[in-house]
């Protein structure tokens, strides 16, 4: 729209508050793809979407355009932070695989920039460090196009253009091939949330003494940790959306699975991509080498430039596994004058500090603890020390920890319900289970088209009730029998959602919703609530402990216990006492 | 003007928007100088040394500096310089007496907080009609959304919906007439271009389709003028939007009469039909009560909404009982026959004025004779089908509707264990449309739907449902459960927070929209609604025209 040519997409980054005058409006622009796209083209997708921004505002002061419907394409608009917008154009083909879910492709957007900031700070931090906003193009440039390497279809390209990068990979990648992007298919999956492992009470216990010997390993200073069993998150004392972008982080980049990409193992996300549609990624106009040098495009191929040092945390095989178990990586370069590998460090959203992160694996179990820089006086060796700690102290549990999980590990159809095809999300908590890949994909074309199109219903209904800024969260319940006589249900109530395809049902509406019921009762209440009681509780229950253990009083551990959401779940630390301190 | 002209001839190639500039200070909330007392400061666009002199509300070298605006016509002499500080509360602004708010303008915070707006503007960006605000005040908006849709429109695509928040902004490009919906209603995009096609065929039935030829000769016709007096046909088509389910349903309702009554309407009509008249129609408010037409002749309820919208509203409807004025397929003559009755005749012929008069004259002449006229008023009184007389029992009745109204204390009425409020089982309410005949049947509102607030809601409920069943690509759904404990949004106020279940049937023959208590039980209500579809059979002849098939296609 707005664009004529044959672009399947377009994503782009804009300041508001840069460009004002005229003969700059090209400053505006932080971020084109494809960044071949002339300049007047991409000045027009900007200017459109500038206009609109300021249209809506006339109306809607409180929330600004959000999409463009047209009948060639959709704009999807994300304010990520105060006057910077991200902008993604969609052509909506009429192949046979239609759909795009606005709201899906904004989770998209959101992705990029949370693990973005996780990275690199905010976008404005970094354009107020330096005016010109060459570095800040250079960054979200190489970010945002290994991001979009990591979305693409597994293929041998994938290798051969993003190793350590010669110009060619401002000009080649994703060439002829095809970039996927969430479609109808998806339906029954949630981008931006968790997926978490189901163990046993016990399994729980040992889960929650090694996360504690994680944390200790670093003497008193107060750190995280994640734990990760496959794909699956197991453990983590992170904030929910910390979680979310280091968790999304592993599984693109960290886990076993990730390590030896193309190998076939079992994980949620790959067999979700290679199910998932594509938009072919047309163009293959070279960049001219005006926007190569806008863009900084020629200078981030070796991951250093002559100025500056530009970290592409989400270059693929980068990560190798050493031999003491820690997985290593050049991405954040060397120590001056050594060969020791720097550690990787990432923002925490939640305390906005900056931590190491290190990462150790065992088999199918990865641990991620996250120390704040500012606690380690001497740097890498300071970090060494810690690692080293970790190995000695932890060694034996995380054996233990891993052969427990593995026995409990119900494989690729742990999750899977016969008969039924669903997905659960907790909005609160942001996790989400669902039916195995590979069964949803038996489904028919017209039961999942028919999803999509409720999913989108019920996030207008839920976007709206929030907009409201009533407490009374959307309670909703819609059961529809489509064309296909496939019986297509969602269930939102308190934040949790489920949503369910049902084909081989019978017709009528009572066995439909009884169906539900019945699923709700054995799965839906069970293994979420008790997945979070046994594994967030015990993680963030160390946490706040730790926090509050000088000033704690029953009131105040119970008043913590609420913020983070688990006052319902407090029973099970009294009856079990197993961090309580003495004092309570 | 002259200082606008400079950006708004930019020769260059578009490489920049081509947008007339919004300015971003539309929020700033620095106080100017030159605020007039109402809150909507107004400058004289001719002061040079205005810094906001660049074009419509465009200022002070803000981010809309650089942006060209290529509409000329955005920029009359009439329009006057705008600056959007608003000093004065929301509050204040709630609601303002008179009409059509003439006094607001794209500046007035009570205009933009209206809930659903309506534009029409042609092609070159004239402002033809806006539901609130004055058209002549609204031209630098009207170019707005000219610019949007040209801006689009030169990029090969047709923008359809813009969405920001609870707001959605819905185009409609009917040639060279553009049309535009914003509003904050949570109606799905499909009811409201829905509207906006009703809302053209509005335009259309007035001026018909030569308004295109008058377009095509000048681009900058004026159609403002023709479309003079006509504003109380809008804002009654506006209202229809938000009480009348054939808007969405794309169906007629019938005045319910007995079976017998309604045949010797028909004949009545039957005998005109014979010369020429094409459709004959026999209409009580919004409802027919017969409907004749020739052979092969073809009329769509959309068209027939239409034609009773602008008979209903129009001023010389209420004046003189008569009205001629042409549509698309054929000259429409429109008799009054009494308070509520009047009576339609369609010819192609437009020579045909006094022909039509003769017959109005015989219809008349023995319809007053007849008892159809009293018998309609009877039903005015009676109303149509009502929740609490659902039968619990295959109805065999002969009364009203069935209606077999039992004495508060009577135990038969006791024996439904759920029927406190409501009819059986928490039944509210229910649409039934039958399919083949292009009609549907409401019932009547009855308690705990008392007030327009509350079955404006269940409209906008049906309305949603409706939407969601109807889906273009996936073709409709066969059944639907709702059930929503806080429906509608958009009139929560602290306390009304109340819950819904709808349940929808689509069937070949015929659609079930029904509304229960949120706590009805499922069987109960699937139960229901299979009684209310027997009621519906049952009592077929009377609220339905049959044996006619006006709509043959």
């Amino acid at each position: 729209m707005g664009v004529s040519s044959n672009e399947s997409i377009q994503l782009c980054i804009f300041d508001l508050r840069r460009g004002q005058n005229e003969g700059q409006e090209l400053d505006k622009i932080l971020f084109f793809f494809p960044a071949g796209f002339p300049f007047s083209k991409q000045l027009s997708v900007i200017g459109l979407s500038e206009a609109l921004i300021t249209f809506t505002r006339i109306f809607s002061p409180e929330a600004a355009c959000e999409v463009i419907e047209a009948e060639l394409h959709s704009h999807v608009f994300h304010e990520a932070e105060p006057d910077i917008w991200m902008v993604m154009v969609v052509e909506k083909s009429n192949d046979s695989e239609p759909i795009w879910g606005d709201d899906a492709l904004r989770k998209v957007l959101k992705e990029i920039h949370s693990l973005f900031v996780m990275f690199h700070g905010s976008i404005r931090e970094m354009l107020e460090k330096e005016s010109s906003g060459g570095l800040t193009r250079r960054h979200l440039y190489s970010f945002i196009m290994d991001y979009l390497r990591a979305c693409k279809k597994q293929s041998p390209w994938d290798n051969c253009c993003c190793g350590n990068g010669e110009v060619a990979v401002s000009n080649d990648f994703l060439a002829g091939k095809k970039l996927l992007l969430p479609s109808f298919r998806d339906s029954l999956k949630e981008r931006g949330t968790v997926q978490m492992l189901t163990i046993s009470r016990e399994a729980a216990i040992e889960v929650q003494s090694l996360a504690r010997v994680l944390e200790s390993s670093a003497g008193n200073t107060l750190c995280y940790s994640l734990i990760l069993f496959q794909d699956l998150l197991v453990s983590t004392t992170l904030s929910p959306a910390d979680t979310i972008n280091l968790f999304t982080y592993a599984v693109l980049r960290l886990t076993p699975h990730a390590l030896s990409s193309g190998s076939s193992s079992w994980s949620y996300v790959r067999k979700g991509i290679t199910a998932s549609n594509a938009a072919s990624e047309s163009n293959m106009t070279h960049p001219n080498s005006m926007s190569e040098s806008f863009y900084g495009s020629s200078d981030i191929s070796s991951g250093e430039d002559d100025y500056y040092h530009v970290v592409r945390p989400l270059q693929s095989d980068k990560w190798s596994k050493g031999k003491d178990g820690y997985l290593v990586t050049d991405l954040w370069g060397a120590e001056v004058g050594t060969w020791v590998f720097a550690t990787p460090t990432v923002w925490l959203q939640q305390t906005g500090e900056k931590m190491y992160l290190c990462v150790y694996q065992h088999r199918s179990l990865t641990l991620m603890l996250m120390i704040p820089v500012s606690s380690v006086p001497n740097g890498e060796q300071g970090v060494a020390e810690v690692r080293q700690r970790i190995i000695e102290n932890a060694s034996l549990k995380i054996l233990k920890v891993e052969e427990k999980l593995s026995k409990g590990w119900g494989g690729e159809n742990a999750y899977h319900v016969s008969g039924y095809r669903y997905l659960l999300v907790d909005g609160d908590r942001n996790v989400s289970r669902a039916s195995p890949a590979t069964k949803v994909t038996t489904l028919t074309k017209e039961s999942l088209l028919a999803m999509n199109k409720l999913r989108q219903e019920v996030e207008l209904e839920k976007s709206r009730a929030k907009l409201d800024r009533c407490n009374f969260e959307k309670d909703l319940e819609i059961c529809v029998r489509a064309k296909n006589n496939a019986w297509v249900i969602s269930r939102v109530t308190r934040g949790k959602e489920l949503y369910m395809v049902l084909e081989k049902a019978n017709e009528t509406l009572l066995y439909a919703s009884d169906a539900v019921e019945k699923f709700s009762d054995r799965y839906a209440i069970g293994v979420l609530s008790l997945v979070w009681s046994i594994v967030f509780f015990h993680a963030q229950i160390t946490i706040l402990i730790e926090k509050t253990i000088f000033s704690l009083n029953e009131k105040v551990f119970l008043k913590n216990l609420e913020d983070f959401g688990l006052y319902f779940y407090s029973f099970f630390i009294w009856e079990s006492k197993i961090l309580l301190p003495k004092k309570l | 003007m002259s200082e606008t002209s400079s950006s708004a001839h930019d020769p260059e190639p578009p490489i920049r928007l081509n947008l007339p500039p919004l300015s971003p200070s539309l929020f700033d909330a620095e106080p100017s100088e030159l605020q007039q007392p109402n809150g909507s400061a107004v400058r004289n666009s001719s002061d040079p040394s205005s810094p906001t002199s660049s074009g419509y509300a465009a200022e002070q070298g803000s981010s809309t500096a650089t942006i060209v605006t290529q509409v000329e016509e955005v920029l009359h002499n009439e329009i006057q310089e705008i600056t959007i500080d608003d000093p004065q509360p929301l509050s204040h602004s709630s609601r303002l007496p008179g009409k059509r708010h003439s006094d607001e303008d794209d500046a007035s915070i009570s205009w933009r907080r209206r809930k659903k707006h309506f534009f029409v503007l042609s092609h070159s960006g004239k402002p033809i009609y806006s539901r609130y605000g004055d058209e002549h005040k609204l031209a630098g908006f009207s170019a707005t959304l000219q610019a949007i849709i040209s801006f689009v429109e030169n990029g090969g695509d047709h923008v359809k919906l813009v969405r920001a928040g609870k707001h959605q902004v819905v185009f409609l490009v009917k040639g060279p007439i553009y049309l535009v919906c914003i509003s904050c209603t949570e109606e799905p995009y499909e009811s409201l271009r829905g509207q906006l096609e009703l809302f053209h065929g509005q335009i259309i039935v007035i001026l018909t389709k030569s308004v295109n030829r008058c377009f095509e000769k000048n681009p900058k016709f004026d159609m403002t003028p023709l479309l003079g007096g006509t504003d109380l046909v809008f804002s009654s088509l506006v209202h229809s939007f938000s009480w009348n389910p054939a808007t969405f349903l794309h169906a007629y309702t019938c005045l319910p009469l007995a079976y017998a009554t309604r045949q010797a309407a028909s004949a009545i009509l039957h005998d005109v039909t014979d010369s020429g008249v094409l459709f004959a129609i026999l209409m009580c408010r919004h409802k027919v009560i017969s409907l004749v037409g020739a052979q092969k002749a073809s009329l769509h309820p959309d068209d027939m909404l239409l034609l009773a919208n602008f008979v209903m509203s129009s001023e010389s409807f209420r004046q003189d009982f008569r009205s001629i004025f042409s549509c698309l397929l054929a000259t429409v003559q429109c008799f009054g026959i009494s308070d509520d009755t009047y009576l339609m005749l369609l010819t192609t012929s437009s020579d045909a004025f006094y022909h039509l008069k003769d017959c109005r004259i015989s219809i008349e002449t023995v319809l007053v004779k007849s008892n159809v006229l009293s018998e309609a008023q009877r039903s005015l009184v009676d109303g149509g089908m009502r929740v609490e007389d659902l039968p619990p029992l295959p109805y065999s009745g002969s009364s009203h509707l069935g209606q077999h109204r039992l004495p508060s204390d009577s135990p038969e009425r006791l024996r439904e264990p759920d029927c406190g409020i409501g009819g059986a089982a928490g039944l509210w309410h229910f649409i039934y449309r039958s399919i083949y005949l292009d009609q549907y049947i409401s019932s009547e509102f009855s308690s705990p739907i008392n007030t327009p607030k509350q079955q404006k809601r269940l409209y906008r409920a049906y309305q949603k449902l409706f939407a969601s069943m109807h889906d273009k690509g996936l073709g409709p759904h066969k059944t639907q459960f709702r059930r929503d404990e806080n429906y509608g949004n958009y009139f929560f106020v602290l306390g009304s927070v109340e819950g819904i279940v709808l349940l929808c049937w689509v069937t070949q023959d015929f659609e079930l929209y029904a509304a229960f208590d949120p706590l009805a039980d499922k069987a109960l209500a699937i139960k229901t609604c299979n009684r209310v579809c027997q009621w519906v059979k049952d009592v077929e002849n009377e609220i339905f025209l049959l044996g006619v098939s006006p709509f043959s296609w």
